[in-house]
């Protein structure tokens, strides 16, 4: 079942989706409990020791994909009635998909966020698996398809990239040549905004040639972890779609990025500095001094109300990369993915956390107006001048009726 | 000791080194599938140096019977907190029992942190509690109260990690003031734990055992403030962040840099609760600190070497950091006297200026005061050039032009050197942010500018180094901080009008005006509705449709926005009735607007209540006006 926030206004800050899957085998195998339940857009997770214990959270989009589907001749999961709850991946794709690809082709950014534990179903969400195919390949399909049906009126172009970022650091996935000690600079423009210098871009002219590269890409991500000794669940990934449309009876030329973005989730990891650890709850005690700066800039960013301060090193390199995305007429998403599982109740829950803090995510750009006082002071004066005049003249409108009907009398 | 034999100690203190080396070297190479190996190895170890203990000292005299009496006094976990642990009675812990108990304490605090690592927090837990008991059993001496500070720490530790933040302050508060009572009644280097498992001839020096006390302790206050944060209590937490600073600069246990932008960070705190002299004390401590990293390699060098341009880059980097923050000391404290010293209409008010004056003597003694009681920074070779820095600006409010000009040079010194870093290729959100504190400095000066053929010029030169910017930046990549830009450039445009307007009257001394200044009026008056128009626009959809609904942070200035654009067009001078007709027509337009969302959207009116007041009531009267207007016009055809 799929349910629409339903007074929501369009605001600029992100859109939150919670998907639940259902059982895998492990779970299955271990006679797993769902301790996870929706009703319209609201999600509630029991704790499985204590069922007293209820949280109850609300998101712009709750799906569930836990039970009451069937697979068809296709091999699609769809739901066992029509109209049943099962949130199959087409309605995702309605719902979060439909709106990032009309924002881009209207010529603005737009941004897709996952997050959720290894093994909530994430890869499932994003890209699919066999005929059930996820949000990146359909938003492909799709993307192109327009462009093909469109060919009269616009030429297109779509590149595409992809990059990692770990401890801070930007690798190019897509890259042939060894990477560069201390990873890729972030550099900024006045026309194009935050980039990475160096990346590689490839052109791409159709949806089977982006999941080719991603694989590609995806590959190098894996074997770069291995080498690295790190998990990949530790480092963002960040796919780029530039595209570019050039409208030549009208000579106008509309750029926009897609972001598709998998964030880190692995909630063992510790303060990396990363977007995801900014938004997890902190309530444990950070051991290392190094960690000090931390502290006082969340004591200094706590503070600041009217004042206007500096604190260094605020930004993290994806949110650079993404501010564009966090901002006036750009759209994201997040889309967060739980198990249904008892056994995964305590990452499940961190999870919904994590996404309710989402939300609130925005680029903080506050316009501020000077007072209007003396304007406001000006103004009084001058609307009591004009009051007086025109009482004066209603006097001598009066006045003047008067002597009229005294003259026509 | 007597039953043990030097050979069998001499294993015990192998095992513990080797427990040591495997928790703090070998864990780092652990594989990803089997993370803990090294930490389960040196559990092992230290379970079985305990239990030589255990068997080898046991029966060795009375403690334990003494053991079980005072298990059964303190039955009961001590919670710390509620009473002052450790100075009472007990054996001293120099004593055999007082020394055996430290010990048998000692590795089970050192279990107790493993079975923490390994995440096993209740197993962590309760080796951490035994530790406890047994140091239950001591009075406080320099033979053990470095572990009774450790264990506390380690307990705070684990207490905030499952969110119970108050039992975690209660470890940690006791730690605190063992440690404060022990420097007062002892003093001494007291041993460091390692030493209980160390043979004589690794024994750490007097400095050393010192430096590993303070250390812990320095974690204590560290971790206090976070404490405190997380409780809400911000301004225990800064002090306590100001301490560990502190601490890490007089123990010399700091990186030069990192310390430096910490403190710079902390003053920003500081600003925020309008505390500047701690704020400038912070500021000068972290310019004079990050001196101590040395001078930047030039360029030249830095092309040769991988490690010499990183370090010419954080260097940098770090230095322009701090620089900002010393911007931003500077606009608040001028932002924040100008709040003080005007009147209503935002025009300096010259008896709250005298008034203020006359108080700055007792300010002033107040502030050396204050400095005496304050937490300082410095060694003995940093002390002097931090206050020396300090000298440099003031921290009390300036009061006239003087002394604002004072302060508004040293920050318009530290926008040029924060430039030279972020320099708008490469770092674009940074290098405006710069520039629109640049000009606030000069609004803030202004205010204090009496002559207003030069306050004009201030604004003329926001007006020029913010114009081409607003103009040039992509505005789908920066929409927001074009927004800005707009708002802030229709705002001087409009202030400009003002002072011209003023400053004509006063020499003409008649009402009417000359044709130049008519011309430079209407000039700056329709600059200033052009941007007030072009943030207006921004708000559209991409099709140029006029939102239903303004988002909540830009709702009262786009109303003020359109209150200021009605307010501008009915202002243009015009000779021309039809012109006049024109603008008129525009300002009731906008009115309108503000009146009509308001009545649409009745939650907007507290945000903008004088305007939408005003706003009504012009809708009332300009028609008037408008029709006054006409029948001139139709009497004169």
């Amino acid at each position: 079942m799929k349910a629409k926030a339903s007074d929501m206004h369009s605001k600029d800050c992100v859109k939150v989706a919670v998907r639940v899957r259902p059982f895998n085998k492990r779970e299955r195998d271990a006679g797993s409990r769902c301790i996870v339940s929706m009703v319209s857009n609201s999600i509630t997770i029991q704790d499985p020791r204590d069922s007293q214990n209820r949280r109850l959270f609300c998101f712009d989009y709750a799906y569930w994909s836990h039970s009451g589907f069937v697979r068809d001749r296709r091999g699609l999961f769809v739901p066992e009635e029509p109209g049943g709850r099962y949130a199959d991946q087409d309605s995702v794709f309605q719902d979060l998909g439909e709106g990032i690809l009309e924002n881009a082709l209207q010529g603005y950014n737009a941004t897709l966020l996952a997050y959720g534990q290894t093994g909530s179903g994430k890869s499932y969400s994003m890209v699919g698996y066999g005929p059930n195919k996820g949000l990146v390949p359909k938003l492909c399909e799709r993307l192109f398809e327009d462009i093909r049906e469109n060919q009269e009126t616009r030429q297109c172009q779509v590149f595409f990239s992809m990059l990692e970022i770990y401890n801070e650091q930007v690798v190019d996935l897509l890259s042939r040549v060894s990477r560069t000690p201390g990873g890729l600079r972030v550099r900024e423009e006045q026309q194009r905004g935050f980039y990475v210098e160096s990346l590689r871009t490839v052109p791409c002219e159709s949806a089977s040639q982006v999941a080719q590269l991603m694989e590609q890409g995806t590959r190098t991500r894996t074997t770069a972890a291995t080498h690295m000794n790190a998990n990949s669940s530790r480092s963002h990934m960040l796919i780029i779609l530039q595209l570019k449309q050039i409208f030549s009876k009208e000579s106008i030329t509309k750029q926009s990025n897609i972001n598709l973005v998998d964030l880190a989730g692995s909630e063992r990891q510790r303060s990396s500095g990363s977007e995801a650890d900014r938004l997890k709850e902190g309530t444990a005690i950070n051991l290392s001094l190094t960690t000090l700066g931390n502290v006082i800039s969340s004591l200094a960013d706590a503070a600041v109300g009217r004042k206007v301060v500096h604190i260094p090193y605020r930004d993290s390199v994806l949110t650079k990369l993404l501010q564009s995305a966090l901002g006036g007429n750009s759209r994201t998403v997040m889309i967060a993915t739980l198990s249904p599982a008892d056994i995964c109740y305590e990452e499940s829950l961190s999870t919904l956390r994590y996404a309710e803090r989402a939300k609130r995510i925005q680029n903080r750009a506050v316009v501020n107006e000077s007072p209007t006082e003396r304007l406001v002071k000006e103004l009084k004066a001058e609307n009591a001048r004009l009051l007086q005049r025109l009482s004066r003249l209603g006097q001598e409108g009066r006045r003047a009726n008067d002597e009229t009907s005294k003259t026509f009398k | 000791m007597a039953s043990l034999s030097s050979d069998e100690w001499r294993a015990i203190c192998d095992k513990f080194t080797n427990a040591q080396n495997l928790t703090d070297v070998e864990s780092r190479n652990d594989p990803e599938n089997d993370p803990f190996r090294s930490k389960y190895k040196a559990r092992e170890l230290l379970r079985e140096i305990y239990c030589s203990l255990k068997s080898f000292e046991a029966g060795e005299g009375d403690e334990d019977g003494g053991a079980e009496s005072s298990e059964q006094r303190t039955a009961e976990p001590p919670v710390d907190g509620q009473r002052e642990d450790g100075f009472g009675e007990g054996f001293s812990g120099d004593s055999p029992a007082g020394l055996r108990a430290a010990k048998l304490g000692a590795v089970e605090y050192y279990l107790g942190v493993n079975h923490v690592d390994t995440e096993e927090l209740s197993a962590g837990e309760e080796h951490l509690m035994n530790c406890m008991k047994q140091l239950a059993r001591c009075r406080v001496t320099s033979e053990n109260v470095s572990l009774f500070i450790h264990v506390r720490n380690q307990l705070g530790i684990l207490w905030a990690g499952r969110d119970e933040t108050e039992t975690a302050q209660g470890f940690l508060e006791t730690a605190e003031s063992i440690y404060q009572r022990y420097m007062k009644e002892d003093g001494s280097p007291p041993t460091d734990m390692t030493e209980y498992f160390t043979s004589e001839e690794k024994l750490p020096t007097h400095q050393e055992r010192t430096k590993r006390f303070e250390l812990a302790y320095t974690h204590t206050m560290y971790y206090l403030a976070q404490v405190y944060k997380n409780l809400g209590e911000t301004e225990r937490a800064a002090t306590y962040c100001h301490t560990t600073l502190q601490r890490q600069l007089q123990l010399n246990q700091f990186s030069p840099m990192e310390w430096a932008l910490n403190a710079a960070t902390l003053s920003q705190y500081y600003i925020t609760k309008g505390r500047y002299m701690e704020g400038r004390h912070c500021l000068s401590a972290a310019t004079v600190i990050s001196g101590l990293a040395g001078e930047v390699p030039s360029e030249a060098v830095a092309q040769e070497s991988e490690t010499e341009s990183d370090r010419r880059e954080q260097l940098r980097q770090k230095r322009a950091e701090i620089a900002r923050c010393w911007i931003k000391y500077c606009l608040n404290l001028l932002q924040d006297s100008k709040k003080l010293l005007e009147d209503n209409i935002g025009e300096l008010d010259t008896d709250r200026q005298e008034e203020l004056k006359r108080a700055r003597r007792q300010e002033e003694e107040d502030e050396e005061k204050g400095r005496k009681s304050a937490l300082l920074f410095g060694s003995e070779d940093t002390f002097d050039s931090i206050a020396s820095l300090e000298e440099k600006v003031c921290c009390l409010f300036p009061l006239d032009f003087t002394e604002a000009r004072g302060v508004f040079l040293v920050g318009q010194n530290y926008v040029k050197q924060a430039k030279e870093y972020f320099q708008m290729d490469g770092y674009v959100t940074d290098h405006i942010e710069i520039l629109q504190d640049h000009s606030a400095l000069f609004r803030g000066l202004a205010f204090f500018e009496e002559d207003l053929e030069r306050r004009c010029k201030m604004h003329k030169r926001r007006v020029d180094m913010l114009e081409p910017i607003c103009n040039d930046l992509n505005a789908q990549y920066y929409l927001l901080i074009r927004r800005q830009l707009m708002f802030e450039l229709a705002e001087i445009y409009n202030e400009m009008m003002d002072l011209k307007l003023t400053l004509a009257n006063r020499q003409a001394d008649t009402q009417s005006l000359d044709n130049h200044t008519i011309k430079k009026f209407n000039s700056l008056c329709s600059a200033s509705a052009k941007y007030f128009q072009m943030f207006l626009d921004s708000l559209c959809s991409p099709e140029g449709k006029v939102p239903e609904h303004l988002e909540e942070e830009v709702l009262r200035p786009a109303l003020v926005a359109r209150f200021r654009v009605a307010r501008l067009h009915s202002r243009l001078i015009s000779p021309l009735p039809s012109a006049q007709l024109d603008n008129l027509n525009k300002s009731l337009e906008n009115y309108k607007y503000v009146a009509e969302y308001c009545e649409s959207h009745p939650e907007a009116a507290a945000a903008v209540e004088t305007e939408l007041e005003l706003s009504k009531e012009m809708v009332g009267l300009l028609p008037l006006k408008i029709n006054r207007l006409k029948a001139k016009m139709a009497t004169n055809n």
